[in-house]
């Protein structure tokens, strides 16, 4: 071989050396050696956590940039940007430190802000948010999970009983049971009215005569109505009660013909209406579930920490933090 | 650098002038082994003195101190006054030595042999060092060796391709180790036509150790003889051709005699 | 004590050669033709057997990494793994022994047998120092090459991992994932502790050799045993420096 061709094998392996050293630095240190393209944004955090040097920046998910230093500035750290020339941040726009996996991957996540925004120049400051990091919603997780205990034992209680008074649902038995040979009697006796009406034997009229029954039964049935509502959901026992009470409106004109059908009617009114009455009252635990909202507000906050707590996972959201957390221990 | 200010075509008229040798009660020992005896001689400068002597008595370590690739043991060797084994010695002295195993670089080819020396100290550039080497390679018959390796050439040509490598040099003080052992006595007669020429025209100071006798008694300008690590004789070649001592005349002129052989008196 | 004193003795020799070719280091670009050969023969003709290893060092790295991960289900960081020990430590190591193996044997070989049958005596009295055209220039292309080798055995070595981590039923990883861990854990600042190191060990293992041939004394059978000394050295060499250039540059 010659001394040209050697020489030229040398240099050409000396060049190869250098490009893969300047690949190699490209690639570990985020190019930032000589793509000095595109402006900077000042980012400043109460803390940075586990953001470095060379992290992405996203925007809507999309990369435009990476983190090209982390600095100390005062009272607070400070990330600056690179930003590729072409995109352009509104204004308004906020940067987060977004966690992209429980091992440490983060990148600073930048919403859209709003279409009309004037963009940021180079070396402006960016507005930031604080986003719970991974240890925040796991204190949190934990706080929830106590609250929402709490918060069923009590709901327990009040259903069940605790010992002494009998629990809502015992309540509502009783009420049952008590009235509940009248009941059938209405029931037997509505369904014979309603074969009557159905054979054409119904006087209306009779019912329409008769002003002060018709404006007594007209409110109570409002007054059940309204009950049945709000019980609705909870009770279905009471509904079906009040739905075959409901039922039998267009057939009460058979009442003014037997006597003691209209008494026994008008008892079994009373009844209902006392028990409606006392459920509007807030007198019995079922009252009190339907008026009190001590407990429905309690229910409603420790869901609505619950919430919050698990939008702070951010992009990612709980389920991929914890399928990250489950694939990488099993 | 020595001389590398004035370029000298090959064998024209040189300027530095001629430099002695001076050995001062050299002693020599490798471990247990003495070698060198408390020898001291001088060579004048554009002299050329033969050293002479059996196999084995410390010829090449002399020669050795001489250039400064030994150290002596006791008494010191100066060259054009200063001691061999400085640096400044070999950097103010141009010193050649054809060594007895020629030491040729078995790397390169014979022409880069030659070419080396004058390279390495720029001594002209490449055109003129190129007539350089192959007016000495003329000088010794070895046109036709330019491009091979020190490997493919027999014993007499690498003898021939040292001596050519040490006239490239152009030195001041020549050292020749046998330099015509392995040679034809034509190619021998050559050798010292050679070296004696270089020393009429270029004053040049050699010292050959050589078993040549018609060399010697052509040659020199003196004649040292060394027997067991001493000097024993030290004298011009017409004292050398009448020895009076008896160990000299043995050495110089043994007698072949089948009768009575030298090996078989060992055994009795 | 005798040994001992050998070694206080090889030490201090080799300091002396490294002072003496360091005196002459304004000839280097007088002696670019030599210095592109040594180039050659160090760097060049080595690539493919540096190449060759480092891919199955990478490649068994990542098998053993994901042969003991599976367990802890810390697979995917076998990127990372094979990143780290490839470039701060089996790349810089393993080009190191190949140079001592492959280039010191042959150095120490070649100035052995120059010492024994006399060339370095004849250099010597032709004034030229056999540490300017013997030493310098294997010096300073071991200084130039070792740091190519380095940079190409960690990559080989990565990218022999890679697919390892790819094609192994109970690793599969895909190569985007086992460099984005590689790149995410590694700094650039750890490929460059390991060139630092590869040079470290690149250059000593070139001065020792030299020296030891250079030193060599007797017959064609010293230069076998030169050959066989020099290479041990350099390997205990190698191993000694690792520790301690690791410590200075941690
Ligand atoms: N480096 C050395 N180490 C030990 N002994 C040596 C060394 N060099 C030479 N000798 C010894 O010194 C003595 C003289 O050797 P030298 O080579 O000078 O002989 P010589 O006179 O040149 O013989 P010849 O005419 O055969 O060349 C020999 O006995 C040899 O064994
Ligand atoms: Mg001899």
């Amino acid at each position: 071989m010659n001394n040209a061709q050697q020489t030229a094998r040398v240099g050409l392996f000396f060049i190869l050396g250098l490009a893969l050293t300047w690949v190699t630095f490209e690639t570990l240190s985020g190019g930032t050696l000589f793509k000095n393209k595109g402006y900077t944004l000042v980012a400043g955090f109460e803390s940075l956590k586990e953001l470095k040097e060379g992290d992405e920046v996203r925007m809507a998910g999309v990369k435009i940039g990476s983190v090209e230093k982390t600095r100390l500035a005062g009272r607070r750290a400070e990330a600056v940007l690179r930003i590729d020339a072409d995109a352009k941040i509104a204004s308004d726009a906020t940067a987060s430190i977004v966690m992209a996996g429980l091992i440490g991957t983060n990148y600073i996540g930048i919403d859209l802000g709003t279409a009309g925004a004037a963009p940021l120049a180079d070396g402006a400051e960016i507005q930031t948010r604080v986003t719970p990091d991974i240890n925040t919603i796991m204190t949190e997780i934990g706080n929830l999970g106590q609250k929402l205990e709490g918060a069923l034992s009590a709901f327990g209680t009040t259903l069940n009983g605790d010992g002494k008074g009998g629990g809502l649902f015992q309540k509502l038995d009783k009420i049952v049971t008590d009235n509940s040979d009248r009941v059938s009697t209405t029931m037997t006796n509505l369904q014979e009215i309603t074969t009557k009406l159905n054979k054409g034997e119904g006087t209306l009229g009779k019912l329409i005569n008769d002003p002060a029954l018709h404006d007594e039964l007209i409110a109570a049935v409002a007054e059940i109505k309204s009950t049945a509502s709000q019980a609705k959901g909870f009770i279905t026992d009471a509904q079906g009660i009040i739905a075959q009470v409901k039922s039998g409106q267009g057939a009460l004109g058979t009442l003014v013909y037997d006597e003691t059908m209209a008494n026994n009617l008008r008892v079994t009114v009373t009844n209902i209406r006392s028990v409606s009455d006392k459920l509007a009252k807030g007198e019995g635990t079922l009252g009190k579930l339907i008026n009190d909202d001590t407990l429905y507000n309690t229910a409603q906050s420790t869901l609505k920490k619950a919430d919050r707590a698990l939008d702070g996972l951010g992009d990612s959201g709980p389920i991929t933090a914890v399928g990250i957390v489950a694939n990488s221990l099993f | 650098m020595p001389c590398s200010s004035h370029t000298r075509n090959p064998f024209t008229a040189i300027e530095t002038p001629a430099v002695g040798v001076t050995v001062e009660n050299l002693s020599k020992s490798f471990g247990d082994h003495v070698v060198l005896h408390d020898v001291s001689f001088s060579v004048e400068p554009g002299e050329i003195f033969v050293l002479m002597g059996p196999s084995g008595t410390g010829k090449s370590v002399l020669l050795k101190h001489i250039v400064g690739l030994e150290a002596p043991s006791s008494g010191r060797v100066l060259v054009n006054g200063h001691d061999a084994l400085a640096k400044e010695t070999r950097e103010q002295v141009r010193m050649a030595m054809v060594f007895q195993s020629g030491a040729l670089f078995n790397s390169l080819t014979v022409y880069d042999n030659l070419a080396l020396y004058p390279r390495e100290h720029r001594v002209s550039n490449e055109a003129g060092i190129r007539e350089k080497v192959m007016h000495a390679l003329q000088i010794l018959s070895l046109e036709d060796t330019a491009q091979k390796f020190p490997s493919e050439l027999s014993g007499g040509m690498k003898k021939r391709v040292a001596i050519a490598r040490a006239l490239v040099m152009e030195p001041q003080l020549m050292l020749y180790d046998e330099p015509t052992s392995e040679l034809d006595p034509v190619m021998s007669a050559t050798i010292s036509e050679i070296i004696a020429s270089l020393k009429d025209e270029y004053h040049v100071t050699t010292l050959v150790v050589s078993h040549d006798r018609d060399l010697a008694l052509n040659i020199a300008d003196r004649v040292g003889i060394m027997m067991d690590g001493r000097l024993i004789f030290l004298g011009t070649p017409a004292e050398l051709r009448e020895p009076k001592d008896a160990q000299v005349a043995g050495f110089l002129y043994p007698k072949i005699d089948l009768k009575h052989p030298r090996f078989k008196k060992l055994e009795t | 004590m005798k040994q001992l004193n050998s070694i206080l003795e090889g030490f201090g020799s080799t300091l002396q050669l490294l002072v003496r070719t360091f005196s002459y280091i304004g000839s280097l670009p007088r002696q670019r033709a030599r210095f592109i050969e040594q180039c050659y023969l160090i760097g060049y003709t080595t690539l493919p057997i540096v190449a060759i290893l480092s891919f199955f060092i990478g490649a068994v790295l990542a098998l053993q990494a994901g042969y003991s991960m599976q367990n802890f289900g810390a697979k995917q960081f076998i990127g990372s793994l094979v990143g780290l020990s490839m470039a701060r430590e089996l790349g810089p190591v393993m080009v190191a022994i190949l140079l001592a193996g492959r280039v010191g044997s042959a150095i120490t070989a070649e100035l052995a047998s120059m010492k024994v049958y006399q060339e370095v005596d004849a250099l010597e009295t032709m004034n030229i120092p056999p540490a300017r055209m013997l030493v310098l220039p294997r010096l300073a292309a071991v200084l130039v090459m070792v740091p190519v080798l380095a940079i190409i055995a960690d990559l080989v070595g990565w990218f022999g991992g890679a697919i390892v981590a790819k094609y192994t039923s109970f690793i599969s990883i895909e190569p985007e994932a086992y460099f984005s861990v590689l790149r995410r854990y590694m700094k650039f600042q750890d490929v460059m502790n390991g060139l630092i190191k590869a040079e470290t060990f690149g250059f000593g293992v070139v001065l020792v050799c030299c020296n030891i041939g250079l030193n060599t004394r007797g017959g064609p059978r010293e230069i076998g045993a030169a050959v066989t000394r020099a290479v041990v050295v350099s390997l205990i060499l190698i191993l000694v420096l690792d520790y301690f250039v690791t410590k200075i540059l941690l």
